[in-house]
């Protein structure tokens, strides 16, 4: 089982992905903008999430502008992109960062498990 | 500003006119003098043969007066035959004179028609430039006045048509923006409905068959509306051209199979007959297969919610010149044809007694249309109220692409 950081600026959401999560039997932290992210993994230290779902647009710090900073700050944790675009490919990621995946909402939470799973084993 | 055409019309003809007028009139005066001292000179040598005469007859030198009398009437025959002369001269004048107006007036016709003829040639050009869609288009203000003030004209009319069409597009791209943003800012609240309808469905069996009935209604709603909400997004995307394709040449049976199997569970769950008639050695298409698969799962999802328990569903594809035309045949109720006019329109649907079983979104064809087109394709629909209805799509087949593995495929289920 993995490590998850939830980053979405819907308490409701954050609410939902750790109710699904924690039921897939995940141990999950929340985080409600990019900053917080940062914050999360900076104080992590050993207790360093194995997987990032964080949301292509929050007020503040975006996803996008976290997975940048901690990308350049050689975090290499996998990270999966939530978007409400239907085709995230096409939002707003620039190519040259590293992306494990995009998770498009409504999401579908099977899917989900499967590539965490994947993620986690490599 | 240039003279205009009327101005130099009217110099022209206030010349040509002096002109004739002046000459008239001198040759009419020249005419009166000239008869004028044709007269004199006549009653002056009547008055000498007279004056001969009385000589004559008073016997006074009566020879000198005879040669008087013959000098006389030689004198005036002489007279005579002058003015007849004049006379002559005057008409070649006046003749002159009109000759050399008319002249005037037509060099002076041509220059202004070879004036006229440049702008008014660049003027029909430009029009047609115009109507093409080339709103850039502008002439050079030059010529006459008239063809001036025409030229500044169009250049005013295409000005504004190019001022409207772009708060056009500017009303377009706010538009899409809207639809965009719309569909994005919806898609959070939704997320949240249908994950926790989910997770009460995740513990039915603390439900009542009551509330996991509730709850089954609102997760089919909820993925009611993210269709819906992918289907205006396919829409707004296409309209604001940023539905982009990457066409590779592709095999059409695979294409078919794979949008049959899609749909073959809920048709044979609804006791329906699908089955699939591809001809051997179809040229490949060069299309993105999951748009074109998009639009086949969308007319056979259409074939099956439309048609009764006992249809037949065909999926045919044969080669028709260039293009690879893939037909959806079935035998159900068919479209009425003031429907089928409308049929690829937005928002469509059919008999309102069908649609509340039918699932659809009203954009499918709408979709499918815009995504066909995009292919270079074309989409047509035809029906027999009563005995079935047909889409065909007809893809274009570049040649030299043609299958090497033809493999007559014909599967069929019930």
């Amino acid at each position: 089982m993995a490590r998850v950081l939830v980053a979405d600026d819907s308490e409701t959401i954050l609410l939902l992905m750790r109710t699904r999560l924690e039921m897939a039997g995940h141990e999950v932290q929340t985080a409600v903008d990019g900053q917080e992210v940062m914050d999360t993994l900076h104080r992590s230290g050993g207790e360093a999430p194995d997987v990032l779902l964080l949301d292509a647009m929050m007020p503040r710090k975006s996803g996008i502008d976290a997975l940048r900073e901690l990308r350049a700050e050689g975090i290499e944790t996998p990270v999966l992109i939530v978007s409400a675009h239907q085709e995230a490919e096409d939002a707003t990621t620039p190519a040259d960062l590293e992306v494990s995946g995009y998770v498009p909402k409504p999401i579908d939470f099977e899917a989900l498990f499967i590539t965490i799973e994947k993620l986690t084993a490599e | 500003m240039n003279p205009s055409l009327a101005n130099r019309l009217t110099i022209g003809f206030a010349i040509a006119f002096a002109l004739l007028a002046g000459l008239a009139v001198i040759g009419v005066g020249r005419f009166f003098q000239e008869r004028q001292d044709f007269e004199n000179a006549t009653a002056r040598s009547y008055q000498r043969e007279a004056t001969a005469l009385v000589r004559l007859a008073q016997g006074v030198h009566p020879a000198a007066a005879r040669e008087r009398i013959s000098a006389e009437r030689r004198q005036r025959r002489q007279l005579r035959a002058n003015v007849s002369d004049d006379t002559r001269d005057t008409a070649i004048l006046v003749g002159a004179g009109l000759v050399a107006g008319l002249i005037g007036a037509v060099l002076l016709f041509g220059g202004l028609i070879t004036s006229m003829r440049r702008p008014l040639e660049e003027l029909v050009d430009a029009s047609r430039r115009l109507a093409d869609g080339d709103l850039d288009t502008r002439v050079k203000v030059g010529g006459p006045a008239e063809t001036a003030a025409l030229g500044a004209a169009f250049n005013e009319m295409a000005g504004e048509l190019q001022r409207e069409a772009g708060r056009r597009d500017q009303l377009d791209r706010m538009k899409d923006e809207f639809v965009l943003t719309a569909s994005h800012e919806l898609r959070s609240p939704l997320t949240s409905v249908q994950g926790f309808a989910e997770l009460l469905m995740l513990e039915r069996e603390r439900l009542s068959p009551k509330q996991v009935e509730t709850v089954e209604i609102i997760l089919d709603n909820t993925r009611h509306l993210v269709r819906l909400l992918n289907d205006l997004l396919d829409l707004a995307r296409s309209d604001a051209g940023r539905l982009a394709i990457k066409p590779v040449p592709t095999e059409v049976g695979p294409l078919i199979e794979d949008a049959a199997r899609t749909i073959r569970a809920q048709t044979e769950a609804g006791g329906q007959t699908l089955s699939t008639e591809i001809e051997p050695g179809l040229p490949r298409v060069r299309v993105e297969p999951d748009r074109i698969r998009q639009v086949l799962v969308n007319l056979l999802t259409n074939a099956h919610e439309y048609c009764p328990a006992d249809a037949s569903i065909l999926v045919r594809a044969v080669r028709v010149g260039d293009e690879v035309e893939i037909a959806v045949i079935d035998d159900g109720p068919g479209i009425p044809a003031e429907q089928l006019e409308h049929i690829f329109d937005r928002f469509t649907r059919g008999d309102a007694g069908l649609t509340q079983r039918v699932g659809g979104t009203g954009l499918g064809l709408a979709i499918s249309k815009s995504l066909v087109e995009l292919h270079g394709g074309t989409i047509a629909a035809d029906s027999t109220p009563g005995e079935g209805a047909t889409f065909r799509v007809r893809l274009p087949a570049p040649t030299g692409s043609s299958s090497q593995s033809p493999s007559p495929t014909a599967a069929e289920s019930g």
